[in-house]
């Protein structure tokens, strides 16, 4: 049987790259693949160029709990101290948004070993960018069961102040590895390797579940509008 | 084992705008589904190295810039001085071009403008480079007659020696990544305790001569914006790749109690002269711990409100020692140290868990329990 690890994703910012070049870093609107998987791999000390097939193979979905907004960070590079003219640099970030990612493999000892790491880290934890330092609850327990079963059953992390403007039921969307055979949007962002002389990722199919996972919301407004629900869930 | 450094600070700002983004607008983001104020981590780390370059003297700090030919050349050109056959500027800068080419950096010729002296080739972004590392490779280029060096003697050059700040907060060389250094510090983005937008400031100048004509009326009017704010600060040190960076372990616990001074008393400039906004943080509380780093900026989730007698620095106070307090009863992250410099009463709320100090005093305790354990 397999089992899952969640992570939990959350802080006033976080940027996660997969089309960024250049001077303009943008950001996906949940996590990726590569950035969780380098999380691990900073975690338990691997460096650039070790291998991380073993990582990357592993099942990977994420559950959006507050989806944040987009944020744009404007930023000057001068030449201080031998003048000249000032480069200009525009990095995306999500601010104010809840992931909760989940990584399954058939091997509970692997996920108990990361687990370990996780809490004593070789190097030091980021949300996609080394200025968004991790959570302190970033990491949650190992379940038994696949991703997307652990992310319907686990309880919603978003703020009291996001929920007070969701319905007191809601769906949260769930993006998740394509099984065989199944169509996606494909997306290119499982690492092959780190090495900054040849980094490279390969392509992945990620399927938003049918399902998603509903959750039930006390603090939420009687009344919901069906096309806001529509465009923030989506 | 590694160890880790955590530096948290309350900071209040009077009106201010020390980082701005391209409208003019103090830097903002959402959080707790409120605005706040902002200070961006490239900011407050370019504040940070000033502030090593007055504090350290400018060898321990880096140059970053396009033009670290011109750099080596000057130095070829100062250390022939002596003899009596000090190099001509082309030949300095064919030595310079053969080791930077030598190691796999790209030079190109630079854009001279009309009237502009010439310059040296650059490199095309910006390279960050120590003195000492300037200064081994133009002995090894006079020693050498300028020959272009190997890969390896190239890499012996520039790979070794860095700066405080190059070791700190990273390299990275984007056409020859064999001598990116990865940071060994993280400085988090700053952000605001409490919800506020930037308000904008109208303002007139007077025309001095037009008012001795006892005419009326503005000489000019405009609008600048400018915001006041609690900010929570975070940054926190690896010790161990600060060490594999400096290649030492007594040189990585200097340059840490070097950096949490610099961290407390340096700030942005920003509209340093509009503003003079020249204050240090309220309180300070710090953490050595074996464990992984943790950031407590989730504490000021929901917006720090002022209220029954309680200013906004008593509350962020509390709410800042509470929650490391839950984060070592309930999560076991119990740190190897502890420390809070404050003001006032602020720092009451961490007696009982942390070690209350002053500025002055924390180097010492800092070198003390940095080398009680060998971080690596």
């Amino acid at each position: 049987m397999s089992a899952t690890l969640l992570l939990l994703l959350k802080g006033p910012m976080q940027s996660w790259g997969h089309t960024s070049r250049y001077r303009d870093r943008t950001t996906a609107s949940y996590p990726t693949k590569s950035g969780v998987v380098g999380l691990l791999a900073a975690a338990e000390g691997r460096r650039r160029s070790a291998p991380i097939e073993d990582l990357a193979r592993l099942r990977f979905a994420v559950r959006v709990d507050q989806p944040g907004s987009l944020l744009h960070d404007y930023q000057t590079a001068q030449r201080w101290q031998t003048g000249g003219s000032t480069s200009l640099v525009s990095r995306y970030y999500l601010s104010d948004a809840v992931f909760l990612a989940a990584v399954e493999s058939p091997d509970r000892e692997l996920l108990d070993g990361i687990t370990q790491s996780l809490h004593s880290p070789r190097f030091p934890l980021f949300l996609g960018r080394r200025s968004c330092p991790a959570n302190a609850d970033l990491l949650q327990e190992v379940h038994d069961g696949d991703a997307v079963d652990v992310l319907r059953s686990e309880r919603w992390f978003a703020s009291e102040f996001h929920r007070r403007t969701r319905p007191q039921q809601l769906t949260l969307p769930i993006f998740r590895d394509a099984l065989p055979g199944e169509i996606g949007d494909p997306r290119q962002d499982v690492p092959l390797s780190f090495d900054q002389t040849h980094r490279r990722y390969g392509w992945r199919d990620v399927v938003q579940d049918a399902e998603g996972a509903t959750v039930e919301n006390p603090l939420g407004k009687r009344k919901a509008d069906p096309f806001f629900e529509e465009v923030i869930s989506a | 084992m590694s160890l880790v450094l955590d530096i948290h600070a309350l900071h209040t700002l009077p009106p201010s705008n020390i980082n701005r983004d391209d409208t003019g607008a103090p830097k903002s983001a959402v959080f707790g589904g409120v605005p706040r104020h902002r200070v961006s981590s490239q900011s407050w780390k370019r504040a940070i190295r000033r502030d090593f370059e007055k504090t350290l003297g400018a060898d321990h700090v880096g140059f970053r810039t396009k033009r670290v030919a011109d750099l080596v050349a000057d130095r070829v050109q100062e250390l022939t001085k002596g003899d009596d056959a000090m190099w001509d500027r082309e030949r300095a800068d064919a030595a310079a071009m053969n080791l930077f080419t030598g190691a796999g950096i790209k030079l190109t010729e630079a854009k001279v403008r009309e009237g502009e002296e010439k310059r040296g080739a650059e490199t095309g972004y910006l390279l960050f480079l120590s003195p000492r590392q300037i200064d081994n490779a133009a002995r090894k280029l006079v020693e050498t007659d300028g020959a272009k060096p190997s890969k390896k003697e190239a890499r012996a050059l520039l790979d070794d020696a860095h700066s405080i700040d190059i070791a700190m907060f990273g390299r990275m060389v984007a056409d020859a990544p064999d001598y990116n250094v990865d940071a060994s510090v993280q400085v988090a983005h700053a952000i605001g305790i409490h919800e506020s937008e930037p308000e904008f400031d109208y303002y007139t100048a007077v025309d001095d001569i037009v008012e001795d004509k006892e005419e009326t009326g503005a000489g000019m009017i405009g609008t600048m914006q400018m915001t006041s704010s609690t900010l929570y600060r975070f940054a926190t040190v690896d010790l161990r790749s600060l060490q594999e960076n400096l290649g030492d372990a007594n040189a990585a616990v200097e340059a840490t109690t070097a950096f949490v001074n610099s961290f407390i008393t340096s700030l942005p400039s920003g509209k340093q002269n509009s503003y003079a906004h020249n204050t240090v943080p309220e309180l300070v509380y710090l953490t050595i711990r074996d464990t992984r780093s943790l950031s407590l900026v989730n504490a000021f989730e929901s917006p720090v409100r002022a209220a029954d007698g309680v200013s906004r620095r008593e509350a962020g106070a509390q709410l800042l020692a509470s929650e490391a307090k839950q984060l070592e009863s309930n999560y076991g992250f119990v740190p190897v140290a502890s420390f809070a410099i404050g003001l006032g009463a602020l720092t009451e709320p961490f007696t009982e868990f942390a070690t209350v100090t002053t500025l002055p005093a924390l180097a010492d305790q800092l070198r003390s329990e940095l080398t009680a354990e060998d971080p690596a």
